[in-house]
Parts: C-alpha cells; structure tokens; sequence
C-alpha cells in the first residue's frame, strides 16, 4: 500500500521531533501523589456541601420560623443560607481548579506554588465555615431567646433574677464555643491529615528541585 | 520504594521517551490528551517496573507496556477525536523537498488512521516501526497468521477510508 509507505516515511522522519520531557518531570509524574490528596479535598468539600443541603431539607425548621414571625430575623437567617452556598460553591469551584492545575503540572516549581495554594485556599475554607458556624449560632440563639414565644416565660425568669442571667448567659457561651471546638476538630482531623501529607509531598518535591 | 530503583527508571524511560510518545501520537489528539496519555503510561510503567528483570531490552518491555496501557487503561476514559483539533495539532516539519501533494497525502493517512479502533492502531503502530509479525502477534496476544491477517484488513480499511 503507497500511502502506507508515505506514512512510514513521515513516521521515521518525525520520530525524534517530540519536545522532549526532563527527568524531573518524570519524577513529578510517578509522584503523583498531590493530585489524589487534592482531589480528596475536592470530593470531601462536595459532600459536605451535600450533607448540608440534605440535612436542610430534612430538618423541617419552617415550623419554627413561622413561630417567631419576625421577617426580618427569617429573612437574615434564609440570607445567610443562600450566601453561604453561594461562597461553598465558589470554594468548590476554587478547589476544583486547584486539581486541575495540580494534576496537569508537570514543572515542579509551578507544581510547588499550586501545593501552596491549595493550602492556602483549604485554611480560608476551614475559617470561613468557623466563622459561618459562629454566625449562625449565635443568630439562632438570639432568634431564639428574643422572638420564640415559646421562649418569653424563661425570660421573664431570667431577667428579674441576676443570678440566673448570669448562669444562662455563661452556659450559652459554653454551648456555642463547645460547638465551634467539635467542628474545629472535625475540620484539624479531615482536612489537617490532607494538607500535612500534601505539606510532606511539597518538600520531597523541595528536594528534587535542584 | 527503593532510591536506586526510582533512579534508574526516570533515567531509562528518559532516554527511551520518544517510544511513549509516538504512541501518544497515534493514539491522542492535542498536546493534552498527548500529555494526559503520556503520565498514564509513565505511571503504569512505573507500577510495572518492579516486575522488569532485565532480560530484555528497557525499550522493548517499554514500548510493550505502554502499547498495553494505550489500548487497554486508555480506552476507559473520554477521547473523542475530531479531526480539527488533529490539524491544529501536527506540525508539520517543511524541508527542502516540501512536496505540497505528498504532504496532503500524509495527512489525509493520520487522518484516516485516527479512525481505526484501538487494536488496529497498535498494528499499524508496530507496522511503522518496522516490527516483525512474529513480535506483533507476541505483544498482541495473537497468532501470527491472525497478525497477518488482521494487518491485511486494516489496509482494506485504510483504502476505504481514503477512498470512499
């Protein structure tokens, strides 16, 4: 076959045309480890989301928030949802590129800033949910104490009564600080293991960047 | 993973590179499916390294594993070709001896490789570079008559394509 021959002869010609790869890049592609942990940051941060959005929808606070009849306060409070999906969604979509740009890389310096950078972008996660979680805590109990009917005859108690103000206002304070501790630690156990063996694969990279 | 062992493998596939991307060529179009195509098989090579002994040539086992990935790991994930990213992608090397209607010719050839399955590239591949049908039929996994016949349908397949 003529065009088969013409083909072999274009092979051979170009067979050593390629933009050659350097063994540090080879290195970097056998140590492919950055990209699984950051697409676990990806896939961890989409099912928080999605544990969010369901629990939402099964936890019925509709109920309650027809109860309090301050629009203002449910209008805050459905704000605040909506703003926050909004910024999850937007770390999301940050850390998807993050894997991208990770698992495409093949220069190590490149590699080593979008290591940097994912850390970077998982800490402002982790804070921005903290903060979010304070937020939110505290709105509820304010909304709560303040507007909740069902809430009027303990602050009638409390409010004659230095004492128990005091109790009340402290044990509060407990409750909202032991709630940010739980996440706190959730957040240290699932995404701190991540980034310190992103952190770990960083200087091996360190190493090699001669 | 032993220091040693990863050493003597970056350099050897290094220096054996253009192995891997000659696949990458015929089986990929675009300089990212190129260079997706090219990590996977650096990485099943790696996976596959511990089991090289030696006994033969590091090329030879290479080009076998990566053949095996190209058709078989590859075929798994998303690659769809159209033949404008294909012309946006050769470039093509003008020599002296530029030849307007040869060159057309080559072209319209990739083209009508590109649409081969992914068995029939690694014939053609193998054919290119001048492998014997016994070692075709080795890599391959099938007898050597069934190469040979195979390799003849392809040319069929090629002239249709050509010539429709």
């Amino acid at each position: 076959m003529k065009e088969l021959d013409l083909l072999k002869k274009d092979w051979k010609k170009n067979a050593n045309s390629f933009a050659q790869i350097s063994e540090v890049e080879i290195y970097n592609m056998i140590h492919r480890k950055s990209s699984s942990i950051v697409k676990w940051i990806l896939i961890i941060s989409i099912l928080e989301i999605s544990f969010w959005t369901f629990s939402n929808i099964f936890i019925n606070t509709d109920d309650v928030l027809q109860k309090i009849n301050h629009p203002e306060i449910v209008f805050a409070l459905e704000f605040l949802t909506y703003f926050n999906y909004v910024v999850v969604l937007i770390f999301v979509w940050i850390f998807y590129k993050n894997y991208r740009t990770i698992s495409t890389t093949v220069a190590t310096k490149l590699l080593m800033s979008a290591i940097l950078k994912t850390r970077k972008t998982v800490q402002y996660y982790v804070w921005y949910n903290l903060g979010m979680i304070l937020i939110t805590t505290i709105l509820s109990i304010f909304a709560a104490f303040v507007y909740n009917p069902d809430m009027a005859f303990l602050k009638e108690k409390i409010a004659g009564n230095g004492k128990a103000m005091f109790v009340t206002v402290t044990i509060l304070i407990v409750v909202i600080l032991g709630f940010l501790g739980i996440f706190w630690c959730f957040y240290r156990l699932l995404y701190g293991t991540l980034l310190r063996r992103l952190y770990a694969n960083y200087q091996e990279l360190k190493k090699i960047d001669f | 993973m032993s220091e040693n062992l990863e050493q003597s493998f970056v350099v050897q596939l290094q220096a054996n590179q253009n192995i891997i991307h000659k696949i990458c060529r015929l089986y990929t179009a675009g300089e990212d499916a190129h260079k997706d195509l090219f990590q996977e098989i650096t990485i099943q090579l790696w996976k596959a390294y511990p089991k090289f002994r030696g006994d033969s040539k590091f090329s030879t086992w290479a080009y076998r594993v990566a053949l095996n990935t190209a058709i078989t790991l590859y075929r798994k994930t998303k690659r769809s070709v159209s033949t404008v990213e294909y012309e946006n992608h050769q470039h093509f090397v003008k020599d002296v001896d530029y030849n307007y209607e040869e060159e057309e010719q080559i072209k319209l050839m990739y083209k009508a490789v590109y649409q081969l399955n992914d068995i029939e590239k690694a014939l053609v591949f193998m054919y290119l570079e001048d492998k014997d049908y016994q070692e075709i039929a080795e890599t391959l996994g099938i007898s050597e008559v069934n190469a040979r016949v195979k390799m003849n349908r392809i040319k069929g397949k090629l002239k249709k394509i050509l010539n429709p």
